[in-house]
């Protein structure tokens, strides 16, 4: 492709403006967050904060709200509860595809349509269900429930996957005498490894993110996680933090997601492509 | 994961014929519910609402990630051009939200903005008045969006065979016309990924509202996730709240059904590209 000079030229232009406008907000936030409640004012809105007065913002986050115990609940959320469903979700896929599992696609198919269901069509049960269980706001009620919903998309693309490795790799291994347990863990694990950071990485961030089920499945601190505690912070008008420091909470909490996203950019539009087909 | 993701859907199903208030046993009331919820004004304009996510959300971020992408495409260094748009991605909706609402609150940064410039709409209360709140809530959803429709336009740009391109240009076609008729036709995979996502995504609205203004003030800026949940969890009228999930998954399930159903007869039809 070799586009004239001049059209390139105007392309960046107008990138480059819608870019600067995209940027406005995220210079707002960076810009209020480094300020203190005294410093902040109508009319200094658009002037940029200080490192120290964010300090201090970001110190008040970690003394004086709920944020950092949500921080520790979300992160063991959205490190196991992943790694659970991917696990099993390779697990899944690998019976359908190599071990030709009688009906497997069926099953598949069942485990797939229960992820078409809008969430909001679970959660009246699930909340019932997990009062009487004892499962309701508990780190492992929260494991649970998260796992299971990260599953479907991790069969769907695991199976995905396998349905491209070629079927003599199996037959070669069985020949070599291997177990299928053997043959899942020692090549066909490795061989997938790509894949599988694909879907955890997708799934930790959609974990991390969740707002809904952690509003209505947790109560106490000591359970729920960070989205909710934000949205709490904010709304919380008179005596509660103050709106610089929710500014400085807003940029803590996304941190971890934001620096993963930039970091593995091109497998994210890879796995967000692969659940569609 | 039967009993994980059936189970549940019936018992919503059998809940919304019933009045249950989540304490005690339901109590069948036949279409009630479904009645009560068709008369509820909160629900009739969470419809509104919702239609206008939908519609919103087609527009805005498709149309945007598209430019953005096409613009985007072809030449050194334009991944660093894509990068502005990425970076709202890499937030969560609740983050966003905390963004707009302070940025459109009363006496925020952009009636602070206007005045400066000395334009008008100073007296808007963007988060106050309906339908206006809804439609800057879908702009914020926007600029969070853009980013990721633009990444996956880029790797569906990336896919497309070189040989039609060249084949078109050096039939003379250029611009706009070769776009229009090579690389748009060629796109459609991707298209129908974005445009699918797109239509499930404004239907199932929930975080970036949840976290501006809960559906307020009085009920005015809530959707269909929004009202399922107010109705459910906190005026704890569990029939009406399932009611309203059920109404907001047959739609959901419906949407994507049609779409999808349309869009493979439609490749199966026409390989050869054109509309």
């Amino acid at each position: 492709m070799t586009p004239s000079r001049t059209g390139i030229i105007l392309r960046v232009t107008v990138l480059a403006l819608l870019g600067a406008i995209w940027l406005v907000p995220v210079y707002l936030l960076l810009a209020n967050a480094g300020k203190t409640v005294g410093n902040y004012s109508g009319s200094t809105l658009w002037q940029p904060g200080s490192l120290t007065d964010l300090w201090d913002n970001l110190r008040q986050v970690a003394t004086g709200t709920d944020i950092p115990r949500a921080l520790a609940n979300t992160a063991v959320y959205s490190v196991v509860a992943p790694a659970i469903a991917v696990v099993l979700g390779a697990t899944v896929g690998f019976a359908v595809i190599v071990l030709k599992l009688r009906n497997g696609f069926l099953w598949f198919f069942v485990i797939y349509c229960g992820s078409v269901f809008p969430l909001q069509m679970l959660v009246i049960p699930l909340f019932d269900s997990y009062s009487r269980l004892g499962l309701y706001d508990s780190l492992t009620g929260m494991v649970l429930i998260y796992s299971i919903v990260c599953l479907p998309f991790s069969a769907f693309v695991m199976r995905n996957f396998f349905a491209g490795i070629a079927e003599s790799v199996f037959e070669a291994a069985v020949v070599d005498g291997a177990k299928t347990l053997r043959i899942f863990t020692t090549i066909y694990l490795p061989m997938s490894s790509s894949a599988l950071a694909v879907v955890f990485i997708l799934q930790a961030t959609w974990v991390w993110n969740d707002l809904l089920l952690g509003l209505i499945l947790t109560q106490s601190d000591t359970t729920r996680p960070v989205m909710p505690v934000l949205t709490g912070l904010q709304s919380t008008e008179g005596g509660g933090a103050s709106y610089t420091v929710v500014l400085a909470a807003a940029i803590l909490v996304s941190l971890p997601t934001a620096l993963l996203f930039l970091v593995s950019q091109r497998y994210f539009a890879k796995g967000l492509a692969l659940g569609q087909y | 994961m039967l009993l994980v993701f059936y189970l549940p859907v019936l018992y919503t199903f059998y809940l919304s014929f019933t009045e249950y208030n989540g304490l005690g046993t339901p109590e069948f009331v036949g279409v009630d519910n479904f009645a009560a919820m068709f008369g509820d004004s909160a629900f009739l304009g969470a419809v509104r609402n919702t239609m206008i996510w939908v519609v919103g959300t087609l527009v805005l971020p498709v149309g945007l990630g598209l430019l953005v992408a096409v613009l985007a495409y072809g030449f050194r260094g334009s991944g660093w051009l894509r990068l502005p748009f990425l970076v709202p991605y890499a937030l969560s909706g609740v983050a966003v939200g905390v963004i707009w609402s302070f940025m459109l609150g009363s006496g925020g940064a952009l009636t602070q903005a206007l005045q400066f410039l000395n334009l008008p709409g100073t007296e808007l209360r963007w988060l106050q008045d309906s339908p206006l709140n809804t439609v800057v809530m879908v702009i914020a959803a926007a600029w969070q969006g853009v980013g990721v429709n633009a990444l996956l336009f880029t790797v569906g740009l990336q896919s497309i065979p070189k040989e039609p391109l060249e084949a078109a240009r050096i039939d003379g076609a250029t611009g706009w016309r070769l776009f229009s008729t090579i690389t748009w036709p060629l796109l459609r995979p991707s298209t129908t990924v974005v445009v699918g996502l797109s239509i499930v995504n404004g239907l199932k609205t929930f975080d970036v509202v949840q976290a501006m203004t809960q559906g307020g003030p009085a009920r005015s800026s809530e959707t269909l996730a929004l009202t399922m949940y107010r109705d459910t969890f906190v005026n704890s009228d569990y029939g009406l709240g399932s009611a309203v999930a059920i109404f907001l998954s047959v739609v959901t399930v419906g949407a994507s059904i049609i779409y999808l159903r349309r869009q493979l007869s439609l490749s199966s039809a026409s390989l050869g590209g054109g509309k």
